[in-house]
């Protein structure tokens, strides 16, 4: 790998690290001029990481070292599938064959951990949250599976580089392929980021809570770190999802870069609008639901890999 | 174009598995006549010729105006419930239509081999076929019967429609006459159940059992 | 000459919407049928030989349903208007008006479908009499009667939607070869059927055999047909069982003879064979807890269907059998489904249980129904019990003699079972002895039930040669060499 190409990927990858809280905060900042609110300024989400670093950080008498790893090892996790986005259309940081792979999993390595710390804090609360994290986590990975692994499975590629610039634009075919490939990554990103319609980010409430209530004992430093994470994962499938549009921008890197960052804006303002508007599921409709990404999916690979 | 309409097609019946109120049986079946029509429309750019309009101008009318404002003019006068009550979990369903899916693309991939058939407009009419057998199989409100069948309906036209490039005429003349007079006699038929039986729930029609 | 056969019950049809008099319709109505029968005799005699008119054709096959449906379409009006008289029958006026429109409207059909050489008119033709026949269903209005109608009309619908599908993928099956774009006709297919496509011939095949199942009411789906004959008055249903489900079983005859030359042919006896078993079978396991007479004759129905469907699978000498049967078989359903009207119009219930010592309080009815049972369960000098002689003679010597083992074991117990309801319906001494206002009188369904039985009785006894050139001229269609 050529100097010019590290310095692309560790440029990218500080951008996201240092830029996820703003993706945040502008997901917040439109949801509340919708509601008719003024709402927190955009760069609230970094006062308030601020604010945490100073408190300290209190665990559970009965807790064990899987508590005071667990933080530790999401932000890691985080910042390893960071790096192997293409951020821009540009050439990740980790970009191997059959990278795809690792990129799901270690997500799941963050979720295991996550889910384990809160077990282990021993409270019924936490509890409750792991199990449906758990639960919703199963219906939904096929989703990811599907919807890129169908152009994988079809021109025998395995990095999400490679995946996403074999995406040509060839018929209208590849179009609606790609929409419908949008929704269903759409989908997925709520789900992962304990969105509306599947959680509720906001109130605090046991009927609602999902990923909140996980790390609702947590304080200081480790959440931080929790919070951090969470505002990384969400913009790593905000760029998942954003990547999706490659072959509209294959002429020129500034355009690139460019109409990278207008999907990216586009998709905060769904993110914002669909929060407004939806109210949240019956949690037993939730896997019905995530079946029904994953039955766009299937539906995808079916006609792609058919059409060739 | 037919992928992409066929591919429209098979995401109306995934919404059609999942749903759970009754209207949108309704709307799902606007939207397949539109598809329908839109696809019958399509060839007509190249060479267009007034005549060949009269069949997508009739289907039209009938899939998406006469027959949907039909069932909503029954749904309101029987006064009829608005959930759906499934036989088995959604989720099931939804499972198994996926399944059924995937075998019947694979087969006509397979079969698309040997003889001349596009694959996914076939695929997409045979799967709406089996959708709509399930949807009779699986589903107790009578009026839910009647969409199933009305689905199946559009699945044998947009499989016929890509069949029979010589004899087009036949095809549709005779899905519209089946769909025309089989809803007709069906309402017909509602109203009276609605009158003397008290349900429309098929556990009712249990008289006849042996 | 055959357009004017098949308009004239039409016309007749459309008479009635003015004329509204029931004796006025009878009449007419029982004009139109002896023409027809006329027609069709003569048709049958070889005294008249019409050409073909587009769409339009009548070879033997034809010839011989034809004749079927005439003959029991007339026995049918002639009883029509007694039965239509009776005055118990109360919230049936509006079904009373109907009627001979409805019963005309499904001779034009049904001729229409006989006569027809093309699938798709023939799809259209069935299309039309189940929509004839649905609201007839429907006579008494009562609650049994609409869930009966209601089940009829959406499962053979379903049928037929079923059936279109196999014929698009006979469409399928001839592209690419001479026969592309020629609708459909049931000749030129036949003749050239080598060049089809034997894959998608086979899926047609399959399509256009189960969804007219439903319309002949045999198994796989014959749940429909059987609530629907047992709820009808009971000139309609014998009307049902003696040519609807012929009309659809020529349907299956017809693509089982495009099928013949070619290379599925093995395939497609098996699912014949397959699905005469099967009837029999559920007939067999039915008739057990069969509580209700009428529901008894129709599973009666499906049984000798699923024999005439194993006899056509067989081949041989049982195709010869089961034209023969298809022949009797109606006459006898008709003389069954007359007596058991004149049994429900005395005792009002269709249950056997409620049913008792017939033969005593009304002879007539009792010993005609004693004689139909004989010639429905192939006792000599019944003409069905030549006709089973023939069929199970081919299946002996066919290659699968276990076929006709399963056949009999099934056949014993229906006739025990059915004997024994009817035994019970005839002899059994109730507590409440039903006591009649007056002897019986010998009316119109007596007189038919009588012609019809001697009629079974004389044709198989004398055996008629043009009869028998008929039959064998239809198995040298279907390939069949004795």
């Amino acid at each position: 790998m050529d100097i010019n190409t590290l310095l692309q990927g560790i440029i990218a990858l500080l951008a996201i690290l240092l830029l996820a809280p703003l993706f945040a905060g502008v997901i917040n900042k439109q949801k509340a001029i919708f509601t008719g609110r003024i709402g927190a300024p955009v760069v609230q989400p970094y006062y308030e990481l601020k604010r945490l670093l100073r408190k300290e950080t209190i665990n559970a008498g009965s807790s064990s070292f899987i508590s005071d790893i667990s933080p530790a090892v999401n932000l890691i996790a985080m910042v390893v599938a960071a790096a192997m986005l293409p951020v821009g259309f540009m050439k990740p940081l980790i970009s191997f064959e059959g990278d795809i792979i690792l990129f799901a999993y270690v997500l799941g390595l963050a979720r295991f951990f996550q889910i384990l710390a809160a077990m282990d804090i021993g409270s019924s609360f936490e509890g409750m949250g792991a199990s449906r994290e758990a639960t919703f986590a199963v219906f939904a990975e096929p989703i990811f599976f599907f919807t890129i692994g169908s152009v994988a499975f079809a021109d025998n590629l395995t990095s999400i580089y490679d995946i996403y610039h074999s995406i040509k634009l060839n018929n209208v075919t590849y179009i609606v392929f790609i929409v419908v490939c949008s929704i269903s990554v759409l989908i997925l990103a709520v789900t992962e980021c304990s969105r509306m319609p599947i959680d509720d980010p906001n109130t605090h409430l046991e009927l609602t809570m999902i990923h909140e209530v996980m790390i609702l004992d947590n304080s200081g430093v480790d959440l931080f770190l929790y919070q951090y994470s969470s505002y990384v994962k969400l913009c790593i499938y905000a760029i998942v999802e954003a990547s999706l549009f490659y072959p509209f921008a294959v002429q020129n890197s500034y355009v690139a870069v460019i109409i990278f960052l207008v999907v990216i804006a586009a998709l905060a303002t769904t993110l914002a609008v669909v929060e407004t508007v939806t109210a949240r599921f019956k949690l037993k409709f939730v896997p019905q639901y995530l079946l029904f990404a994953t039955a766009i999916g299937v539906l995808n690979l079916l006609i792609y890999t058919f059409t060739k | 174009m037919q992928n992409v309409l066929s591919i429209i097609f098979c995401l109306s019946l995934f919404y059609l598995a999942v749903t759970s109120r009754v209207k949108t049986y309704v709307t799902v079946l606007q939207l397949q006549g539109i598809i329908l029509t839109v696809l019958l429309l399509y060839p007509l750019i190249e060479h267009f010729s007034v005549p060949a309009l009269i069949l997508p101008a009739t289907l039209f009318i009938v899939k998406v105006y006469l027959i949907p404002k039909y069932i909503k003019k029954i749904l309101l006068d029987l006064d009829i419930k608005r959930i759906i009550e499934p036989t088995i979990q959604q989720f099931s369903f939804l499972l198994l239509v996926i399944f059924t899916m995937t075998v019947i693309f694979v087969a006509s991939n397979i079969l698309s081999k040997s003889t001349g058939i596009e694959t996914i407009p076939f695929a997409s009419g045979f799967s709406a076929v089996a959708v709509g057998m399930f949807i009779i199989i699986f589903r107790k409100k009578l009026i839910i019967h009647v969409a199933g069948f009305l689905v199946l309906e559009n699945g044998i036209f947009l499989f016929g429609s890509t069949i029979a490039s010589k004899l087009p005429m036949m095809i549709e003349l005779g899905s519209l006459l089946d769909i025309f007079v089989v809803v007709f006699l069906m309402g017909i038929a509602l109203n009276k159940i609605s009158s003397t039986l008290s349900g429309f729930e098929v556990t009712a029609l249990r008289r006849l059992k042996d | 000459m055959l357009l004017l056969a098949i308009l004239l019950p039409l016309t007749a049809a459309a008479a009635f919407y003015f004329v509204q008099s029931i004796r006025a319709q009878y009449y007419i109505s029982l004009l139109v049928s002896v023409l027809h029968l006329a027609f069709s005799f003569s048709l049958f005699m070889g005294w008249y030989h019409p050409g073909e008119f587009i769409l339009f054709s009548a070879d033997s096959l034809s010839q011989l349903i034809l004749l079927v449906l005439s003959n029991v379409y007339f026995w049918v009006v002639l009883v029509s208007l007694a039965y239509l008289r009776r005055r118990e029958i109360s919230h049936s006026v509006s079904g009373r008006r109907y009627y001979f429109l409805l019963l005309n409207f499904y001779l034009f059909a049904n001729t229409a479908a006989i006569l027809s050489n093309n699938f798709g008119m023939y799809w259209v033709a069935s299309e039309a009499t189940t929509l004839s026949v649905a609201p007839l269903i429907y006579y008494y209005r009562n609650e049994e009667a609409l869930e009966a109608m209601w089940k009829y009309l959406f499962l053979v619908s379903l049928g037929i939607a079923f059936a279109f599908i196999g014929i698009l993928f006979l469409m399928l099956s001839s592209n690419g070869t001479v026969l592309e774009g020629k609708q459909l006709f049931f000749t030129e297919f036949a003749k050239n059927s080598v060049l089809l496509n034997p894959i998608w011939l086979k899926a047609s095949f399959i399509f256009i055999f189960v969804g007219l199942s439903t319309k002949i009411g045999i198994a796989p789906m014959h749940a429909a047909d059987v609530d629907a004959t047992s709820n009808s008055p009971s000139p309609v249903a014998a009307l049902m069982a003696g040519s609807l489900r012929i009309t659809a079983l020529l349907g299956v005859m017809r693509i089982f003879q495009i099928v013949t030359p070619s290379s599925v042919h093995g395939f497609a006896r098996t699912i014949l064979i397959m699905g005469g078993l099967l009837s029999l079978f559920v007939a067999f396991v039915f008739m057990f807890k069969v509580k209700n007479y009428k529901r008894l004759l129709a599973y009666s129905s499906v049984e000798h269907l699923g024999i005439i469907t194993l006899g056509i699978g067989i081949g041989g000498l049982a195709f010869i059998g089961a034209m023969y049967h298809i022949v009797y078989n109606s006459m006898c359903k008709v003389v069954l489904f007359f007596i058991a009207g004149n049994v429900h119009r005395e005792f009002k219930t269709r249950e056997i249980a409620g049913v008792s010592s017939v033969i005593n309080l009304m002879p007539w009815t009792g010993w005609l129904f004693l004689l139909a049972f004989f010639a429905i369960s192939a006792i000599p000098p019944f003409g069905i019990f030549f006709s089973e002689l023939m069929i199970f003679e081919g299946m002996l010597f066919s290659g699968k003699p276990w076929v006709l083992v399963i056949t009999m074991f099934f056949m014993l117990f229906i006739f025990i079972n059915m004997g024994r309801a009817l035994f019970q319906m005839l002899y059994r001494k109730s507590e409440h002895e039903k006591i009649l206002n007056e002897p019986e009188r010998f009316d119109i369904t007596h007189f038919a039930s009588i012609v019809l039985l001697i009629a079974v009785i004389v044709v198989a006894v004398v055996s008629p040669e043009i009869l028998r050139e008929h039959i064998l001229s239809i198995s040298k269609d279907f390939g069949i060499k004795l």
